[in-house]
């Protein structure tokens, strides 16, 4: 019942962004149905076209269950901007040091290294919220900001390589690079990776311990501490696990995609994460499909520029009416919940603000 | 014709019949008590009047005109005021803000403060309720709080007003003065509906009693040609036997001891001086004192979450001072919190999962940190039977249980496992005369299993009932020591309001 409730919110959210966009074409002087009808042949219409729906929607998997995680504890953590950079960074490296390894050994060390990276930097808002109660907010977008300058520094000086003129580094060895499974396609088996992700998150949420503990410490952190929670732990916990994931993410783009860590590659894709989990209800599966959703949006954006006069923008402005009829959305909720004494709602909510040590 | 009528009113939540049936009238100018066990239906009915919750069925009557109540913005405009079985103040909020929220004064398109202060300080004089309109929501004491919310209904000129166990969570001072403001708004013209659970209650202000059992009305007494044991004997449909509890304690071995306690609020004060106390396996002592008196930051110090300025505590003779929570939870503490909905659960979490927070971490509840839900679910419907939780099944939210039943999920939890040392606060808050005589049979019961209990509370019925020494709280300070033999209310009372007899410092 309250499930449906919230998928049919979710369709009402999305159809919304979908025809203003299309009105807003349409005043603009382009015809959105066949805008429309073309995004969707670009999106899902071939195997190529799927291929790279996919291969857009595999980093969103990954930043949006990292997100979701950390949002179902109560944290918002605004920080796996920062995993991914660190984490791709991380798994660049190992693929261009270790280049005796064989393929297997060599991808598997090179997600772990980036997932636990990106874990670590996590984990630094986490410890200072747990022990400090910096807000997580303020430390994760700042340390953003240190993550992108940090990796660029790292291409630029240390691990510069002479005569590339831009801010990258070495191609990883080529067992490294994982192969690409359609042709002109650049889907790789990382979409599978994240796939696997998923399904660990969806048990670690449902059936461990870490989950249970998540779920008390987002639905009332007060609670959590008078019967004897680990708060602090938990929050650094989680707060490594979400970076854990944003670090794969990372890792990801860099073996499937790029082959080198290239400064500045993401531009935001953690922070899409947000988005993702925000339209995905902050469930595993809702994170899954919300992924696949903006995945062949842009795919289909790309290769619809290429065949209609209509600009890629349209996939931006759909984006952005997504985020704001998301806003509206949970800005409604977190009102309703403010002024809950108003309306009878439970007072518990209100208080429950913010996760504290 | 009655001022209030409600007729034939159902209302069924899944698996639930929280109303069915029922007729309920209410005269102008009286004060109309509605009683009944946990998980009657008490609250729903009057959601249903206060526009919160729609009925399956049935009509209302307001002044002899059939009206329809969407929600409270309309109720408040037919003139009915609500204050709720869990205050509903907004606590970073002043009282003014409180009060007037939603309905505020303007100029222009200001908020107009002065006229906001003014209005409530002559509201507040008019009625003997003294608040301070610039105070923070959040620094008050219940009994205050409670205070602001009935100010609140009297800012939206409330005609009816609707109390939901406003006594459950004062003091005998608090709910004298209380009754002294209700009788005098009824004296202007106004009516009140009571909710409440002690009998005594009713029988000193209300005029009649309509009495609900599981959704049904089984009808309206006048409280001048009736007695509390047919009252109960109509919630309960049976005599509740009033034997008295045996109080023959014979302490063992230290199991809590506090060691010049001192500790500071948020703010620095001082709020706890020099606490020395133990509580010995095999006795229950009560910690008696008018809330806000120090009782919050002593719960606070003992579950660990509150570090005391000096001063130790042992907990089953380990020092326990450094330890957190869990360590004490393991050492053989359990701990009962005043305030259900923040620190005793959660209310958007299933009865299972509240029930499981103690214990999930360790087998048989989880395995390799994966938890055993089947298991734990079975575990929570024992309990639930153990406790007599009335609900649907282990996956009920909450938040969604009656109050008294909501309180028997904490107490179910806190006693599972029996512990050393039980710290108990206000185990009883809103609950029904039957539950709360269930839960006093449990403290005596694992008294004499040997289990030390240590109980705060402000019911001196309730401490009188069953402890076997008394402490009296003051001004953070300990202001009297009581046996149970020399302990009455009015000894309590005085010690309570800070007389303190200087005989004390008898340190046990
Ligand atoms: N929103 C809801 N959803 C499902 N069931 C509900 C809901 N609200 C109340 N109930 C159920 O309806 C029944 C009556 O609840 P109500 O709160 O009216 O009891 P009450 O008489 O006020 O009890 P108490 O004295 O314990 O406060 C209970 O069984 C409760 O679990
Ligand atoms: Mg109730």
């Amino acid at each position: 019942m309250k499930e449906v409730q919230q998928v049919f919110r979710v369709l009402i959210t999305l159809a919304l962004a979908l025809v203003i966009g299309g009105i807003i074409m349409q005043v603009s002087g382009k015809d959105a149905l066949n805008a429309y009808s073309v995004l969707l042949q670009s999106a899902l219409g071939n195997e190529r076209a799927i291929a790279d729906t996919l291969l857009k929607a595999t980093p969103l998997i990954f930043t949006g269950l990292a997100t979701m995680i950390a949002f179902k504890a109560g944290i918002f953590n605004v920080g796996v901007e920062g995993s991914l950079y660190l984490g791709a960074f991380a798994a660049a490296w190992v693929g261009f040091t270790f280049t005796e390894l064989p393929a297997l050994v060599i991808i598997s060390l090179a997600f772990i290294v980036a997932g636990v990276v990106g874990g670590l930097w996590g984990a630094i808002p986490g410890y200072l919220k747990a022990r400090l109660k910096v807000d997580e907010v303020v430390s994760t977008i700042m340390l953003n900001y240190v993550a992108i300058s940090l990796t660029e520094y790292l291409v630029l000086g240390p691990f510069f390589v002479p005569g590339m003129s831009n801010a990258m580094s070495q191609e990883v060895a080529l067992q490294a690079q994982l192969p690409r499974i359609v042709s002109r396609s650049q889907w790789n088996p990382s979409f599978f990776i994240a796939l696997a992700v998923f399904f660990i998150v969806m048990f670690m949420m449902r059936r461990m311990t870490i989950g249970y503990e998540v779920r008390v410490l987002g639905s009332n952190p007060t609670f959590a501490r008078w019967a004897g929670m680990p708060v602090r732990r938990i929050i650094v916990l989680v707060m490594f696990l979400s970076g854990f994931i944003g670090g794969l993410a990372g890792a990801g783009q860099v073996l499937g995609v790029h082959y080198r860590f290239v400064a500045g590659f993401s531009r935001g894709l953690g922070f899409d994460g947000i988005v993702v989990a925000l339209l995905g209800r902050n469930t595993a599966v809702g994170v899954l499909l919300a992924a696949l959703f903006f995945g062949a949006l842009r795919s289909g954006g790309a290769t619809m520029e290429m065949f209609t006069r209509i600009p890629r923008d349209l996939i931006d402005i759909v984006q952005a009416l997504i985020i704001f009829f998301i806003a509206i959305d949970v800005g409604f909720g977190w009102l309703r919940r403010r002024f809950a004494p108003l309306t009878g709602g439970s007072e518990t909510d209100l208080l429950a603000e913010g996760a504290g040590d | 014709m009655p001022y209030l009528m409600m007729q034939d009113i159902t209302k069924h939540y899944p698996g639930v019949a929280a109303n069915t049936d029922v007729n309920f009238a209410v005269e102008k100018g009286e004060i109309h008590a509605l009683v009944g066990e946990n998980g009657a239906g008490k609250s729903t009915l009057m959601k249903i009047l206060y526009g919160l919750e729609q009925p399956d069925s049935g009509r209302i009557m307001l002044d002899g005109k059939p009206v329809i109540i969407p929600n409270t913005y309309s109720a408040i405009r037919m003139g009915i005021g609500m204050v709720h079985q869990h205050f509903q103040l907004i606590p970073s909020l002043t009282v003014g803000e409180n009060i007037a929220l939603g309905y505020e004064s303007r100029k222009g398109i200001f908020v107009d403060r002065t006229g906001i202060a003014t209005r409530v300080r002559a509201l507040s004089e008019q009625y003997g309720l003294q608040v301070d309109p610039n105070q923070r929501v959040a620094e008050l004491s219940v009994g205050i709080r409670q205070r602001v919310e009935i100010l609140k209904m009297l800012y939206r000129n409330a005609k009816l007003l609707i109390l939901d166990e406003p006594s459950a969570v004062l003091t005998p001072q608090e709910v004298d003065k209380l009754f002294e403001v209700i009788r005098n708004l009824v004296h202007q013209g106004r009516t009140a509906i009571f909710i409440t659970h002690k009998l005594h209650e009713v029988m000193a202000i209300c005029q009649r009693a309509t009495v609900l059992r599981r959704g049904k009305v089984m009808g309206t007494l006048e409280v001048v040609s009736t007695n509390p044991v047919e009252i109960a004997r109509m919630m309960v449909g049976a005599d509740i036997d009033t034997v008295q509890l045996t109080t023959t304690s014979r302490p063992g071995i230290r199991q809590l001891h506090l060691e010049q306690l001192v500790a500071e609020d948020d703010r620095g004060l001082k709020v706890l001086r020099n606490i020395e106390l133990s509580v010995h396996s095999g006795e229950i002592v009560g910690l008696a004192g008018v809330e806000g008196n120090g009782q919050h930051e002593l719960l606070e110090v003992l579950v660990g979450l509150r570090r005391p300025k000096s001063g130790q505590i042992y907990i089953c003779d380990t020092l326990a001072t450094n330890l957190n929570g869990r360590q004490r939870r393991e050492d053989g503490l359990a701990l009962i919190p005043e305030d259900r909905n923040q620190e005793g659960l959660s209310n958007d979490l299933s009865i299972w999962e509240n029930l499981a927070i103690t214990r999930y971490y360790t087998a048989p509840q989880s395995r390799g940190n994966v938890l055993r839900i089947g298991h734990l679910q079975q575990k929570a419907r024992e309990l639930m039977q153990r406790f007599d939780v009335r609900a649907n099944s282990h996956n009920t939210r909450v938040g969604t249980l009656s109050g008294g039943n909501a309180q028997k999920v904490v107490i179910a939890r806190e006693l599972a496992e029996t512990p050393r040392i039980l710290i108990a606060a206000q185990p009883t808050r809103g609950l029904d005369i039957g539950a709360a005589r269930f839960v006093h049979e449990q403290l005596v019961n694992l008294r004499d299993q040997g289990v030390g209990i240590f109980l705060i509370s402000a019911d001196l019925d309730e401490l009188l009932a069953v402890c076997d020494r008394l402490i009296v709280l003051f001004e953070g300070r300990i202001a009297g020591r009581l046996t149970a033999a020399e302990a009455t209310r009015e000894t309590l009372g005085l010690l309570m309001a800070g007389r303190s007899t200087e005989n004390e410092v008898t340190t046990s």
